[in-house]
């Protein structure tokens, strides 16, 4: 536990009617939120020769900071070998009704590990690990590889597992309790088969989880025989929230290859949403009508040519999300190199706004100029801010997969780039003066994933 | 206990030798030598650990799910979950894995 006195930011927080967490609604997360002054960012050692464990680097990205762009703090995590990925908070906007709750602990799982971190950001930039869940409690329940974590309201906390105690299929749901103890397995074992992120929408009574593949299956790289041999998934569960069961499955095709992070529209009232198809390379948009859930797809990144390479170059869409107010879609094409806004005033028709290029295979290397930093991966993880000025995003995805499709990543290091939003005129323009470098740590260089902000986000608060 | 002789050998020219004993496995070890190789999941499941072998034997507490059988062909190893059987030569350090999966849209 930190014995650093609360500063007056930590305690700043704006509650508007609410009594816990977050904000009452998304609007007033973007009219009662100040700007982002720290971001908290996945940071990992893992699958180098760096003999170090992964941690978590606290980003000063206050403008009129002296320290900005520096990362100001590490929280170094116990063990070596954890991967650090995907994770989120105790609580969010969806407790907002709840007196006593405070989105105070980051939850931050090892995907290799399969351990699960309890980070206290009672002083935000010093946080502090409060308490370690450890693998073997992990397998009891025959699950394993944590990705993603949403708090559900009355401060409960759920994972989705991608493998069980082997690694293997099927995932399911790891549920912890307010105490930060594993309360049990969340899914009745056999609803789904594969399984990776989730996004919950209360006021529908609907969850919907999507699919990779087995942890033995994507977890020592990208193979594809394994896609030919349907080892990598394309399918959608639509699940009843409440009874936690599967109420539909939609196979995406084809053309829905790997679809991978869910995001719903931030209105309680919405039943849409889109969900990326990473292999694919397409933006499916998904909505409830008459009853039945559907998804179709409406974006389609096109496969380029790139000397050297005997196939041609999928975008490789791994992140999305969607700006608080609901108006702009933002994903990025790992592989192409390109960042990419979209209007999504209709949801069922998406027009493109703008993008921005930054390293990838096709991108400036040096899109901060000539004398910044080279940029070895692709645009990777997002975070926008609340007010949707600002995008942010780190550009390692996976390290065995890094590996095949950036090694100089394991090199240099990965690093955090920006780029200035007008939402007003659908704009946005890279800031060439803002870069985060990974590479430059005492011990080695340091690949970069997941970014949070201390007062919620655009990818993990939801409403009731 | 019967204990063997494992040499480990780096791309950059590194060797150390360890002994380790048949019920324990090389990561293990290396790790108390404090030797910096790397690992993840330490159940066989991530091939995080992947070495080479280049001689000697080695046996696998449970099922090497992260390796499939033509890279098991071709000499990698998990040493997460590998005893040796016998005195070893082992290529180690991230390269390996990363040799063992290349870009495959190149």
């Amino acid at each position: 536990m930190s014995d650093v006195e609360p500063t007056t930011e930590t305690e700043g927080h704006h509650h508007g009617q609410t009594e816990g967490p977050g904000y009452v609604t998304p609007q007033a997360a973007i009219t009662e939120s100040d700007p982002e002054k720290i971001a908290y960012v996945m940071s990992l050692y893992v699958g180098t020769d760096v003999d170090a464990p992964d941690f978590l680097s606290v980003v000063d990205v206050d403008p009129d900071s002296e320290t900005y762009t520096e990362i100001i703090d590490r929280v170094e995590m116990p063990n070596k070998g954890d991967e650090l990925h995907h994770f989120g908070w105790n609580a969010c906007s969806s407790s907002c009704h709840i007196g006593g709750l405070e989105r105070r602990h980051l939850v931050i799982p090892g995907q290799r590990s399969s351990r699960i971190h309890i980070v206290d950001t009672k002083d935000r930039r010093n946080p502090q690990i409060e308490t370690i869940i450890e693998p073997e409690e992990v397998f009891e329940y025959d699950l394993s590889a944590p990705h993603t974590v949403h708090c559900i309201p009355d401060g409960e906390i759920l994972i989705s597992m991608l493998g069980n105690a082997n690694g293997e299929l099927p995932g399911g749901f790891l549920e912890l309790n307010d105490d930060f103890e594993i309360e049990g397995r969340w899914d009745p074992p056999g609803e789904i088969q594969m399984n990776y992120d989730f996004w919950y929408q209360p006021r529908h009574n609907v969850m919907i989880s999507s699919e990779w593949a087995a942890p033995s299956t994507y977890y020592p790289g990208f193979d594809l025989a394994d896609v030919e041999a349907g080892r990598y998934g394309q399918q959608l569960h639509i699940w009843n929230w409440t009874e936690r069961e599967v109420e539909q499955t939609i196979d995406l095709g084809e053309e829905g290859q790997i679809p991978l992070e869910v995001r719903f529209l931030h209105s309680p009232e919405t039943t849409h949403g889109y969900v990326g198809a990473a292999l694919s390379s397409n933006i499916f948009h998904f909505f409830e009508s008459d009853g039945e859930w559907h998804a179709e797809k409406v974006i389609d990144v096109d496969a380029r040519e790139h000397e050297g390479w005997e196939m041609p170059v999928p975008g490789l869409v791994t992140d999305l999300l969607v700006s608080m107010d609901d108006r702009y879609l933002f994903f990025g094409n790992w592989l192409h190199g390109d960042v990419r806004m979209y209007d999504i005033s209709d949801p069922a028709v998406p027009r493109l706004a703008d993008r921005v290029w930054a390293g990838g295979h096709f991108g400036d290397s040096y899109p901060t100029g000539e004398h910044g930093r080279e940029v070895g991966g692709g645009p990777q993880m997002l975070q926008l801010s609340l007010d949707g000025e600002r995008l942010y995003w780190t550009t390692s995805l996976f390290s065995s997969w890094d590996n095949q499709f950036y090694p100089e990543e394991a090199e240099n290091g990965s690093v955090m780039l920006k780029a200035d939003v007008d939402p007003r005129n659908g704009t946005m323009e890279l800031d060439a003066d803002f870069l985060v470098d990974f590479g430059a740590f005492p011990d080695g260089p340091a690949r970069a994933h997941e970014i949070r902000w201390p007062d919620g986000d655009c990818t993990s608060d939801v409403w009731q | 206990m019967t204990t063997y002789e494992i040499v480990l050998e780096w791309q950059d020219g590194r060797t150390e030798s360890i002994r380790v004993e048949a019920d324990e496995t090389v990561l293990e070890v290396a790790e108390r030598a404090g030797l910096g190789l790397p690992y993840g999941c330490l159940t066989g499941a991530c091939a995080t650990c992947t070495g080479r072998l280049t001689a000697g034997d080695l046996a696998y507490r449970r099922s090497p799910r992260a390796l499939k059988k033509h890279q098991q062909r071709n000499g990698y190893v998990l040493l997460c979950i590998a005893e040796p059987r016998s005195d070893c030569h082992i290529d180690v350090g991230s390269r390996i894995q990363a040799e063992m999966m290349s870009n495959p849209l190149k």
